[in-house]
Parts: structure tokens; sequence; C-alpha cells
């Protein structure tokens, strides 16, 4: 019983750091994202939501509204997308607090964001910390 | 692997292979360069007046129309999405050509800019009706992006202008007609 517990208790850790792995992946871009939406879900779309449009969440809602009939493959995928894109928003609008230091201490005379960006993408310090996983995960480099 | 093609506008010809991997990553920053080359020069355009000269001069054409003049001065590039047949609804094989415009406009390089989507169709049908139908469909991409993919709505203007502004001028039914046109107006005020 012992045992049992200790197998179990083992496998909810490693579900764990699985479940950590998965969301500390690198974000994809808003491109994939959809690319991925219309490999998977195109026909169903197509059949279920003619003439509906993909913003204002149209389509996911309509896609949600027939869950019972949109194939398993799209279902998944659409929620994988919202999180995807999701977490590249994120990231994006995280950079400015991320790599707040890092600007002040390797870009501080750069003007424009832009020009801040290739700044940081220069200095191998940044590279390797917090902030270029943040560069990284926005899709900036 | 999935081919979205750029047509080229003026000098600048673009080609992009929007495939997986590094080669998404160049067609992502190919937009960026593209959009992000801003002439100092670059005059003010005034979208409420395009709309006023566009409106008066239907189906006489807009290329020689004094406010549409000057959108040939500023930085843009061409891009093919495809609708439902007489509908707003963007063919799911497009989704991705509005992704790739909302990672472009997300970049540090373009974010102070704002964007003007013109849409254009070709001749086949009614001119009103292709007037409207392309304002609709330029609306529904600046819709997509400021809610779909989060680009500040205050960065985004649309317009149709049905067949109006033919790329193929000896050709109006020519379906190359049939397009969008994303311009960089300049930076947000």
């Amino acid at each position: 019983m012992t045992n049992r517990r200790a197998v179990f208790a083992g496998t909810i850790v490693l579900t764990v750091l699985a479940l950590a792995t998965v969301a500390r992946a690198d974000t994809i871009s808003y491109a994939d994202a959809v690319s991925l939406l219309a490999n998977d879900c195109g026909s169903d779309i197509r059949k279920y939501c003619k003439g509906l449009n993909l913003g204002s969440g149209r389509i996911q809602s309509c896609l949600e509204q027939n869950e019972g009939k949109v194939s398993p493959a799209c279902t998944v995928t659409l929620a994988n997308v919202i999180t995807s894109i999701r977490q590249r928003q994120a990231a994006q609008s995280s950079f400015a607090t991320i790599c707040k230091h890092d600007i002040a201490q390797y870009c501080k005379s750069v003007k424009g964001e832009g020009n801040v960006l290739s700044c940081l993408n220069k200095a191998t310090r940044v590279n390797e910390g917090q902030c270029g996983q943040a560069i990284i995960d926005a899709g900036w480099r | 692997m999935k081919r979205i093609q750029f047509k080229a506008l003026l000098t600048i010809g673009l080609m992009l292979s929007a495939g997986e991997g590094a080669a998404q990553q160049i067609s992502d920053m190919q937009l960026v360069r593209t959009l992000g080359r801003v002439e100092n020069a670059a005059p003010a355009i005034d979208v409420a007046l395009l709309v006023e000269e566009a409106t008066a001069s239907a189906g006489k054409g807009v290329a020689n129309l004094p406010n549409w003049q000057k959108l040939s001065k500023l930085s843009q590039l061409i891009l093919d999405i495809e609708f439902e047949n007489d509908s707003v609804a963007i063919e799911p094989k497009s989704y991705r050509t509005v992704g790739l415009i909302a990672d472009a406009l997300h970049h540090p390089n373009l974010r102070r800019y704002k964007f003007l989507v013109v849409g254009h169709t070709s001749s086949t049908g009614d001119a009103q009706h292709n007037l409207k139908l392309s304002a609709q469909r330029a609306n529904a991409i600046t819709e997509a992006l400021s809610t779909t993919f989060a680009i500040a709505p205050d960065r985004l203007y649309s317009i149709g202008v049905g067949e109006e502004w033919p790329l193929d001028a000896a050709n109006l039914k020519a379906p190359e007609n049939r397009r969008v046109q994303l311009i960089n107006l300049g930076l947000v005020q």
C-alpha cells in the first residue's frame, strides 16, 4: 500500500513536472497558431460556421456551440490555439517589464522600442537571462 | 508546405514562402522590414477624405484623385486574403496571412505606427456592390486584427475601393485585381 502510494505520488510529481514543462515551452507565432486552426478546423468552419468571421470570437463560439458535431481534433486544436495566442500576447506585453533592468544597463541611450530591441539582441548577457527568454517568447528574435 | 503569395509592389517584389520554423521568422521579418521603411517626407493621410473622394467618383476610378495618389508614396505591401463568395468571412486558408500581419504589427519596429487596410475587387459584379463589399471585407480584416490578435484599434483603419483601382487596368476582371493593400500611415499621434 505504501509502495503504491509512493508510486502514485511519483506519478503526480512527474505529471506536474510535465505540465510545468508544457507551460514553459516556447510560444508560437500568431500565424502558426491560426494555421493550426485552419488545418484542423477548416472543414468544420466551412460546414458549421459559414459566413462567420475570425474576429470578435465568432469562429470560437461557433465551434464551441457545435462541439458535438465538429471533429475531436478540431476541439483540441481550438483550445490549444486560444492558449497559444494568449501566451504570445502575455509574452509580448511583459517584455518591457521583464527587460527593464537590462534596458537600463545595456541600452540606456537607445531611443525607440525597435532600436532598444536590436540593442538587447546584441548583448550576450541579455540573451542568457530572463530578458532574453522574454524576447524569444515574444517572437522577436 | 503552405505558400502565401505577396504580389509585387512598386519596385519591391516580395515573394514570401510562409513555411515552418526559420522560414516563418524570415517571412514575419520581411513584412516588418517592408512596412518599416518610412520616408521622412511621407504625406499625412486623412482616411475620411479618401472615403469622400472614392464615393464621389464611384465608377470613374480613384488612381488619379489627389488623396488616393498620396497613398502610393507610403510603405505598403499587397496581400492575398481569400473570402467566402459574396461574404465577409475570411477563408480558413487565409487565416495565416492575417496572423502574419498580426505578428508584424506587434513587432517593436512597427508598434508605433498605424495602418490602413484597403480592400479591392475585380470588376465582376455590380460596381456599387463591389465598393460596399470591399469596405466590409477590409473592415473584417481590421476587426480580426483588433480582437483575435489584440492590435490596438486606434492603429487600424479600413477602407473599400471596390473595382476603382485595378492593378491590371487592361483586364478589369482579372483575379489579381482582387487584393488587400496594407499601408503604413505613419506614427500614432
